[in-house]
């Protein structure tokens, strides 16, 4: 985003909007070429935080989470992720296998040949947790994770959060919330007298992006109450 | 420095039935002169609450609010009412209220009554700020009742800004009937503190009525998110979350 802002040098002002618009419409769909983020990263050794490179991530922190809650195959793993993420994420079994793998490589997951259920003389993987994935799930659910698509972060770590994550997840929403906030202030003004079809489609690009916004910081604000509501019952 | 407004811990309650409802908990902030503050939420999220409380019409349960380095939550009605008179304008459309056949320069002249000046200087005062609003010449002497909603927005501006604020505070502005009404107005705000130095707190439920703003907050649960590390809230361990609560405790 700050990249998109200073190459806006020396180009009119329509172009420089376009640019502000296209940027923050990206980084909503999760495109956007952001920062490195300092802060809680920083602190962690990387070999902690290597599985939580690429566009994965939330595929995969779910699947820790899932592996805390019991073992399964492949399958059953990637059938118990499409539950749980629901209809809107596209979860193809094919790459929950690579994950798993990945997530093996790195001492986050063991597997075991285990006889299947139905059909004793075959086998196949089952996943198990090792000592590691109680800590690398905590640690995701505190990383921010801004090369990813933050909401889809966000969904896949609250769908698999444990009770205990509650806090961790408050704050990711607020971090998420404020998020929104900025990208809100980067959207240049309109003086509301489009006299073009260029400025009147800038116009509607800008409503658009406004109109995301607030639907995002509405999400984040019910999902914040009801945790706090839920905590404060249990409580 | 010190800031125009300050909210420092400040929280407040409401009763509800039996219960008493947590609208803002422990919330600080800061505005500066000049700076331009949205406040979004949802319905009954506390934006209207945290409005009047900075401009002194409601006072908060805990907490200190100063206007200037002067301590409002101390000040007495007549005081407050003073500074609301003065320093501070606060405008909200639902407010809107004219007296019927009155002229909508005399409209916006009569508010100037606590300055000091003859009718005709504050009438001149009147036209000049009215044609920064883009009400002109014709439209200030036609009667209040003859504006559409869009003009008794601007009137309402023009009321304010003609006692030179140095904070104004809007809530809620308006529902305006079309989205280039609405960023026209807004344009037209922005620019008037711009020239004035004048610091802005604007509450809306949308997001796109914020638009240019320097600093932006969220407010939901009696909890405020802002893109300024200075507008937060305090979090303590164990603090109690903004919702209901029985009096007493």
């Amino acid at each position: 985003m700050r990249a998109t802002v200073a190459e806006t040098q020396g180009q009119d002002v329509g172009t420089i909007r376009q640019n502000v618009l296209v940027a923050v419409l990206s980084s909503l769909a999760g495109s956007a070429p952001t920062r490195p983020r300092r802060g809680a990263m920083a602190s962690v050794s990387a070999e902690k935080t290597r599985w939580m490179r690429g566009p994965s991530t939330p595929l995969r922190g779910a699947l820790l989470g899932l592996l805390l809650e019991r073992p399964g195959h492949g399958g059953d793993l990637a059938n118990r992720l499409s539950v749980r993420l629901g209809e809107t994420w596209r979860v193809d079994t094919n790459d929950v296998y690579r994950l798993l793998e990945q997530l093996e490589n790195t001492g986050l997951a063991a597997s075991r040949d285990e006889p299947k259920r139905n059909n004793n003389r075959r086998t196949h993987l089952v996943y198990y947790p090792t000592e590691q994935t109680p800590e690398a799930l905590t640690l995701w659910m505190e990383t921010l994770l801004p090369r990813e698509p933050v909401r889809l972060g966000l969904q896949a770590k609250l769908s698999v959060a444990r009770q205990q994550d509650a806090p961790r997840v408050l704050i990711a929403l607020k971090a998420y919330e404020r998020e929104c906030l900025v990208l809100a202030r980067l959207v240049l003004p309109t003086d509301g007298s489009a006299r073009s079809w260029t400025a009147l489609c800038m116009d509607c690009t800008r409503e658009a992006v406004y109109a995301q916004l607030q639907v995002e910081i509405d999400w984040a604000t019910r999902t914040r109450r009801r945790i706090n509501e839920f905590m404060e019952r249990s409580q | 420095m010190t800031s125009l407004l300050s909210f420092l811990n400040v929280s407040k309650r409401y009763p509800d039935g039996g219960r008493a409802v947590l609208v803002l908990d422990r919330v600080s902030l800061e505005v500066d002169a000049g700076v331009s503050v949205g406040v979004y939420g949802a319905r009954r999220s506390g934006k209207s609450t945290l409005l009047r409380l900075a401009a002194g019409i409601a006072l908060p349960d805990s907490g200190t609010i100063r206007f200037d380095g002067r301590d409002i939550t101390q000040m007495t009605g007549g005081e407050r009412g003073r500074l609301l008179r003065g320093e501070m304008a606060f405008m909200c459309a639902a407010d809107w209220r004219a007296n019927p056949g009155e002229t909508v320069v005399d409209h916006v002249a009569t508010s100037l009554g606590s300055e000091g000046l003859t009718m005709r200087e504050a009438r001149r005062r009147a036209m000049h700020v009215l044609d920064r609003v883009e009400i002109g010449a014709a439209g200030a002497h036609e009667p209040t009742i003859a504006l559409s909603a869009a003009e008794s927005v601007r009137v309402m501006l023009a009321r304010a800004l003609a006692r030179n604020p140095r904070l104004l505070v809007l809530d809620e502005p308006a529902l305006f009937p079309n989205l280039s009404e609405r960023d026209g107005f807004y344009a037209m705000l922005r620019s008037a503190a711009r020239e004035r130095n004048m610091a802005l707190l604007v509450a809306s439920e949308e997001m796109a009525s914020l638009q240019g703003f320097n600093v932006l907050i969220s407010i939901a649960d009696g909890e405020l998110i802002s893109t300024e590390a200075r507008a937060t809230v305090v979090s303590l361990p164990g603090r109690r979350r903004a919702g209901t609560e029985r009096p007493g405790r």
